[in-house]
């Protein structure tokens, strides 16, 4: 770095034209859309909080019948696939796009698996890499018992969610198919030791994957209850679910709080406005290496804002209510602004380098395969120029934010307890209405890196 | 481009974020031909995969493959198969260098090339440089000319800025106006245009009559318009980035439909970008620079129409399999130009391994003249061996009907300047 400081400073100028393309979202009128989202947000609150006429958010069974689903099977796949990912990661091509293991773990395992568990239930569960040979390995040893890293509640997912997400936002090359290997074999081997000692169940509270997904699988309008041999399909609106969970342990919360901020983070830190703050220039962005540390700082920062801002709202939002808002209800609404985040920030990434996954699937060694029997194609990203199309993402990102932030209204407004006074419901709603203008100008306000 | 892609998938790097952008292109570079005899040359390529360099890239990549394809199909090179070994350096210097030593000590590359951004070429070169691998680089910075890198670093496939921008200045005195307003960037990149353009005008009997520089984080322009001098007669713009759009909405609305000075700009602001795309109408009648124009010229050459087939790109520029997807054609001809440039040097040299690398740069340095032809798809080139850089002709071209038809064809003179450097003297 010095020797490249060095040399700009004997030869100014000499710079490559920006490779950020114009942004058609720069050019609408976005500003009244984030107003009509707001007032949209507050109106809600106000309406709901006066007239108390909430959606009941009730939950319907489809069907109920028999449960045949293998549990070992799938599990046992998960674990095979993850292997032969990692195995393709630490052999594969090292260009990213290139590699299986990068593009179905960020593309996929990141983005598509969650969007698909937000609309019908956690559906990592099913195939968590680990359940089989944690199973297998207790069954070999003949260890039924507990170390006790239950009484450490969910804190190691919420250690491994914040490590995870400096990996993604912050790290010098996250896309690396040889570091993406290296990581991810050595924290599967750390979570499977200590699953082996713990039991798998322990795994819903240790790692932050089985938690996310849990978590965010709650959003579901479709889901199945198992039990008893049993599985129930049911169906409802989003919320339905959460609306029937027990309220969130302080170490839920926090894992809540750093999965938001880490949300906010990773889109805060792409724009302009950021990189004006911290000195680079979003036009001739030097790379992730000029900005780890202080990107490190802005991801702890982000993380202790939101918890700063959810603590303070909470706590004047009992105040002012004389009584209820109890955290470990109120707090289960953000799941549903978690997972908007999740969409908005990550929809384009699916649309984009999805592609990539789709046609490395479709032919895994790059000679010609057509395994999902498509034909040879092109990558193409004609659409990001597209005011039509353009326009189009931003409304399913926007809808994201505005319906999420709707979502967590309501169920505030029925998890905060009964008989309040009505101010109490105007910190935690301003709060939200906060959440839905930053969110919804992160997706507007110029953007690089 | 990017977004998002972004660097790649954790930042939409969509950002993002690489491979070359085709299937039917991209597999060409992983799909090694069966050869009876050699071993094959490995090339590595420095490619911005991720980052904010992504979607020049995803374009480098399909035109590298398809020039490996057609080089492999030909018999490769010297005889031997040749297999191009892709990194990502995240359009990061550091990464940069790193990327250097893999594909050097790792992979065992006998060169490397194709790096695009200019700070990246900056962190990588001194590494080339110590681990003395042959480093050549597709970025237009004039950092090769100026003296500023080292023996090991050269730019054969692509003219560098400062000779581009000094070209466009006759024809812009004789045919748009002397008096000249400058909007650019607030960096380097605009520096270039500010200084190499303001000079070369002069040169011309013109004038720059205000150099307007846009903060890198602006995103709102009108009311930078009011500083432009009403004796403008020419208005030249390089704005770059997510707010260009804006910036010709803003300016459109500026002047109405009432006089307004004459536009001439840089492709690199509409690079990969439909120039018929909705709200770009006001560039209607404007010029632009271009390496290689995007749209076929009715007088193209006999290579060009192969070259654009080899690469999967329309008559529009635009991907054959999207419409839409425009290439970022002015500038990926040179990871294809360089690919030949390669290929003459290392037969020229008789380089049979990495003993054989000093060998191969002096052959580089050897070389001067580069016809037209389909090994330089953009046109005829001369190779300056002293200060490691081509010079080819440049391209003007106007906006009508919202398609970019070429005017006019700069002679390679235009564009030359004196050396500020001689490589050749320098040691290994």
């Amino acid at each position: 770095m010095k020797r490249f400081a060095v040399a700009l400073v004997l030869m100014p100028g000499a710079a490559m034209a920006c490779a950020l393309p114009p942004s058609v979202i720069l050019t609408l009128p976005t500003g009244h859309y984030i107003l009509a989202a707001a007032l949209t947000v507050v109106l809600t609150a106000l309406l709901g909080a006066l007239t108390e006429r909430l959606p009941p958010l009730s939950a319907h069974l489809l069907h109920e019948g028999p449960d045949f689903w293998p549990d070992l099977a799938g599990w046992t796949l998960g674990f095979v696939v993850m292997a032969v990912l990692l195995g393709i990661g630490f052999r594969g091509a090292d260009d990213p796009l290139h590699n299986l293991l990068t593009l179905v773990f960020w593309t996929g395992v990141w983005i598509a698996l969650p969007f698909a568990s937000m609309m019908f239930g956690d559906l990592w569960r099913p195939f968590n890499p680990w359940m089989a040979p944690v199973r297998v390995m207790r069954i070999a040893l003949g260890w039924r018992g507990k170390l006790g890293l239950a009484r450490l509640g969910h804190w190691p997912a919420v250690l491994g969610m914040m490590g995870f997400s400096w990996f993604q936002i912050v790290s010098l090359a996250p896309d690396d198919p040889g570091v993406l290997a290296r990581l991810m074999l050595g924290y599967w081997l750390a979570i499977f030791v200590l699953a082996v000692a713990e039991g798998e169940d322990w795994l819903e509270q240790g790692e932050f994957l089985t938690l996310f997904f849990a978590l965010i699988g709650r959003i579901a309008p479709f889901w199945r209850e198992r039990s008893q041999g049993r599985v129930r399909w049911m169906a409802g609106w989003p919320g339905a679910q959460v609306m029937r969970m027990a309220p969130l342990t302080v170490s839920q919360m926090a894992f809540v709080v750093v999965t938001l901020g880490s949300l906010s983070f990773e889109g805060l830190s792409e724009t302009f406005w950021w990189m004006g703050l911290v000195g680079e220039n979003p036009l001739e962005f030097t790379g992730r290496s000029a900005v780890l540390g202080v990107n490190t700082i802005g991801l702890i920062l982000s993380w202790v804002v939101t918890a700063g801002a959810l603590w303070l709202g909470l706590r004047l939002s009992r105040a002012l209510g004389r009584g209820g808002f109890a955290a470990g209800p109120v707090m289960l609404s953000f799941l549903a602004i978690a997972a908007g985040y999740h969409v908005a920030h990550f929809f384009v990434t699916l649309i984009t380098t999805g592609q990539y996954t789709l046609w490395a699937l479709n032919d895994p060694l790059f000679r010609g395969d057509a395994l999902l029997g498509l034909p040879p194609f092109y990558i193409s990203f004609g659409f990001l120029s597209d005011p039509g199309f353009m326009q189009a993402v931003y409304a399913v990102q926007f809808a994201a934010i505005v319906g999420a932030h709707l979502l967590a209204v309501i169920l505030t407004l029925k998890l905060a307890g009964r008989g309040l006074r009505l101010a109490g419901h105007l910190p935690m709603t301003a709060l939200m209405v906060l959440y839905t203008i930053f969110g919804l100008w992160l997706m507007s306000t110029a953007r690089g890196a | 481009m990017k977004t998002t892609l972004t660097s790649f998938a954790p930042s939409r790097r969509a950002v993002l974020t690489g491979m070359g952008a085709g299937l039917i292109a991209g597999s060409a570079g992983l799909v090694r031909p069966v050869w009876a005899q050699a071993a094959p040359l490995k090339l590595g390529f420095q490619l911005h995969a991720t980052g904010i360099g992504a979607s020049y890239g995803r374009w480098y990549q399909r035109t590298a493959d398809a020039a490996l394809k057609k080089i492999n199909e030909a018999g490769g090179i010297g005889g031997r198969p040749v297999e191009i070994v892709y990194e990502d350096d995240g359009t990061d210097p550091a990464r940069g260098a790193e990327v250097v030593d893999k594909l050097n000590s790792q992979h065992g590359c006998d060169l490397i090339f194709g790096t695009l951004f200019s700070h990246v070429v900056m962190g990588s070169a001194p590494r080339a440089g110590e681990l003395k691998v042959p480093y050549l680089v597709c970025s237009e910075g004039y950092h090769v000319a100026s003296g500023a890198l080292n023996r090991w670093t050269l730019q054969p496939g692509i003219t560098d800025v400062r000779s581009q921008i000094s070209s466009m200045a006759p024809w812009v005195a004789g045919n748009l106006g002397k008096k000249v307003t400058m909007f650019f960037p607030d960096y380097a990149f605009g520096y270039d245009h500010r200084d190499f353009f303001t000079k070369a005008i002069e040169a011309q009997g013109g004038q720059v009559v205000a150099q307007i520089a846009i903060p890198p984080t602006e995103t709102s322009y009108t009311r930078y318009f009011a500083q432009i001098p009403a004796e403008t007669e020419v208005l030249y713009h390089v704005m770059v980035g997510p707010g260009v759009l804006t910036f010709v909405k803003e300016l459109g609305e500026f002047y109405g439909s009432g006089a307004k000075p004459q536009l001439f700009g840089f492709i690199d602001s509409l690079e990969a970008v439909d120039t018929a795309t909705p709200g770009l109408e006001f560039l209607e009648g404007s010029h632009f620079w271009e390496a290689h124009p995007r749209v076929k010229p009715a007088d193209a050459g006999a290579a060009e129409g192969d070259y654009r087939a080899a690469v999967g790109v329309d008559d529009n520029g635009a991907s054959v399999a999207d419409a839409k997807d425009v290439a970022t054609y002015s500038h990926m001809f040179s990871a294809w130009e360089t690919l030949y440039f390669i290929k003459q040097a290392v037969e020229a040299s008789g380089y049979a391994g990495v003993a054989d690398r000093q060998k191969l740069v002096e052959a580089m340095e050897a070389i001067s003249d580069l016809p037209y032809g389909i090994e330089r798809p953009q046109g005829a080139k001369v190779f300056n061996g002293k200060t490691h850089q081509a010079f080819g002709s440049q391209n003007i071209s106007k906006i009508e009907g919202g398609k970019l038809v070429k005017v006019h064809t700069t002679t390679i003179d235009e564009g030359k300047y004196d050396d500020a450097v001689d490589y050749t003297t320098m040691s290994f």
